[in-house]
């Protein structure tokens, strides 16, 4: 078990800066999850965790202890690759043994915990098949067991369920939080699928652009998110925006008057789908684009000036196209950004 | 359209009937010729064989002959240390390549294999010179098996490693970086993960730098003399020591083929299995 600790962490590839110094302290026994779009840099930081990349500048810590210069094989890391990376000319026994027979653990002793390995994670009937044999979610399980099998400081996986479909996803996730929890080992996860940050993370990362975003719970980052970016990232459907202007402590756009708000200037309203209640009363107005019944609610796009944005409604909500509509948001839910510079304004 | 695949067919059989004819009627000629006495060489020539007639004196002669053994012997030393040393060389070289970053890495590949444009006749004076030369004491490359197979190695080399470096390339590397993960140095990661998952293209490789030194001629015949004289060289020179006895040269002639024929048999699936590598991966 091991507690990380990233001080002012960075990469470049010659002038290229892939990552901007970064701090971070992950905590042991913590499950955070690396969020963020494509080529954002989150494989980069879970491979310098892992030692297969060079790290620019900044010192890596595990437990206090510097690790930046070490060699993988020394920082008893273990890591689920987005393809799984398994050995194709082994066994799936072999596969999961190898770290314990690269570190001379007896054949006796390996096989031991190559079952209990194995039994974690239901691969028992498979122990004799080739990787090539196996389908996408059991090699995604002969990952895990060769991660598993010999008690790593930190687990570093790298959008291990990408390569699943759909249902096989949701069903791998909670097996992952449940192995985690039960283990209690720090767990470092990267994807760029919200959802399963949201479910997974003690704590989420959320990165763009080699910057970090925000760091905090899924909850903080949901209700609370820092900037544009990470408001429009998490959520789905994304956070509604209104461009307008903030004056005298108004807020004033497209659809919306007499609005209080902290700051002035060009200022950005956002506001969440589920939290809008219609009524013919509401100080927000717009007229219905389209209806977009889903089963269990009926979502409503409103024109609201040039923006669209959500309504979360009942399921039976049904109102006719190009009728305005009134609604209303709760206290404490809207939340007003500066347009400029995507920064919240509190 | 029938009776036109019909006739396609006949012609493709009947020209690799004749190309198989062409090549393989003068192996069969030397056969004959070893098994038959010396008498009988001299009679009425046929394609066929005479059973009656057939002897295996030739053979027994031969392999009775302490100077053929000797020569056969040097041969299969030479050609597998060969085979083997390059073999385990390319692989490191092609390996370093694929997974480093080298400073001038394709000018340097390049170099490699412009190393083999040359005709290889063009070093035979040079080498000559080196390995008679160079001297430790009385010692020198001359006439050594030792001599045979690095210079071999020089020629073997540049093939070889072109050859392999295509084979690792294709294998994935984070199978590499799943190793260190676990815990593996470099020289695990290339003894459990890069030779195994290589070793079809190993075997292409080792088949062809085999028979490349088993066959050589040229620098066989000048940089040796007596004692790491190979079967390929002392074939003809054999001859004539014992007089021109042309069912006995046929025997050695048929006897040096033996070994490389087996060694082809053995490897093919291997050398299939190479050749389509690169579809496989992973
Ligand atoms: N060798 C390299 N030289 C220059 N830039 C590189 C190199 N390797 C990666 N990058 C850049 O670093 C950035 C971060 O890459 P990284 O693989 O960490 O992204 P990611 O967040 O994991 O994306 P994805 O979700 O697509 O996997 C990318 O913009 C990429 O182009
Ligand atoms: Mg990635």
């Amino acid at each position: 078990m091991s507690r990380v600790t990233l001080e002012a962490v960075g990469k470049s590839y010659g002038a290229v800066t892939v990552l901007k110094p970064l701090d971070l302290d992950i905590a042991d026994g913590e499950f955070l999850v690396l969020l963020g779009p494509s080529g954002c840099g989150k494989s980069t930081t879970m491979r310098m965790i892992a030692g297969l990349e060079a790290i620019t500048t900044g010192t890596l810590r595990f437990d206090g202890r510097d690790v930046t210069a070490l060699h993988p094989r020394d920082r008893n890391v273990a890591m689920v690759f987005q393809n799984y990376a398994l050995y194709p000319h082994m066994t799936v026994a072999d596969n999961i043994g190898y770290p314990l027979k690269v570190a001379r653990v007896g054949r006796a002793e390996r096989l031991a915990q190559i079952e209990a390995a194995a039994k974690k994670v239901d691969l028992t009937p498979y122990l004799a098949r080739y990787p090539r044999d196996l389908s996408g979610g059991q090699r995604q399980r002969v990952a895990l067991a060769r991660a598993l099998v010999r008690s790593p400081g930190v687990f570093l996986l790298d959008e291990p369920l990408s390569n699943l479909d759909a249902k096989l996803r949701v069903a791998m996730r909670a097996e992952i939080k449940h192995l985690q929890r039960s283990l209690g080992v720090t767990m470092i996860y990267v994807t760029h699928d919200q959802i399963e940050a949201m479910t997974l993370a003690d704590r989420v990362v959320l990165l763009n652009d080699g910057v970090i975003q925000q760091v905090g719970t899924p909850d903080e980052i949901y209700d609370n998110p820092g900037n544009l970016f990470v408001a429009g990232f998490i959520g789905s459907p994304p956070m509604n925006f209104v461009e307008g202007l903030g004056a005298g402590g108004r807020f004033a756009g497209p659809g919306v008057t007499d609005l209080p708000c902290p700051g002035t200037g060009k200022l950005t309203l956002g506001f969440r789908a589920e939290d809008t209640a219609i009524a013919d009363t509401g100080r927000f107005s717009g007229t219905v684009y389209e209806v977009e019944p889903t089963g269990e609610a009926t979502y409503v796009v409103l024109q609201m000036g040039p923006h669209r944005v959500n309504l979360r409604c009942d399921k039976k909500f049904r109102p006719d196209l190009g009728t305005t509509l009134r609604f209303d948001l709760g206290a404490g839910q809207a939340l007003f950004f500066d347009t400029a510079t995507g920064q919240r304004v509190r | 359209m029938n009776r036109g695949i019909l006739y396609s067919r006949l012609l493709t059989f009947l020209f690799w009937i004749a190309m198989s004819a062409l090549t393989l009627l003068p192996v069969w000629w030397m056969f004959l010729v070893s098994v038959r006495t010396r008498a009988d060489l001299f009679g009425k020539p046929s394609f066929l064989l005479d059973v009656q007639a057939m002897t295996w004196e030739n053979y027994a002669a031969v392999l009775s002959n302490p100077t053929f053994q000797k020569y056969m012997t040097n041969s299969l030393i030479v050609a597998t240390s060969n085979a083997v040393l390059v073999s385990v060389l390319a692989l490191l070289a092609a390996y370093a390549m694929s997974r480093f970053a080298l400073v001038g890495k394709d000018n340097l590949f390049f170099w490699v294999l412009t190393n083999r444009m040359a005709p290889p006749a063009v070093f035979l004076l040079p080498l000559f010179l080196m390995f008679t030369g160079l001297r430790l004491g009385d010692w020198s490359l001359f006439d050594t098996r030792i001599g045979l197979i690095l210079l071999y190695c020089v020629f073997n080399l540049p093939f070889a490693f072109w050859l392999l470096q295509g084979i690792v390339d294709a294998i994935p590397k984070e199978l590499d970086e799943a190793a260190y993960v676990d815990g593996a140095s470099t020289f695990t990661v290339l003894t459990t993960v890069i030779f195994p998952l290589a070793r079809p293209g190993l075997a292409v490789t080792g088949i062809l730098t085999w028979v490349f030194a088993w066959n050589e001629y040229l620098f066989a015949s000048t940089l040796t003399s007596v004692e790491a004289r190979t079967i390929t060289t002392g074939l003809a020179e054999f001859v004539t020591v014992t007089g021109t006895n042309w069912g006995q040269l046929a025997a050695v002639a048929m006897l040096t083929l033996a070994p490389a024929a087996l060694v082809l048999a053995l490897v093919q699936r291997h050398i299939v299995a190479g050749l389509t590598f690169g579809a496989v991966k992973g």
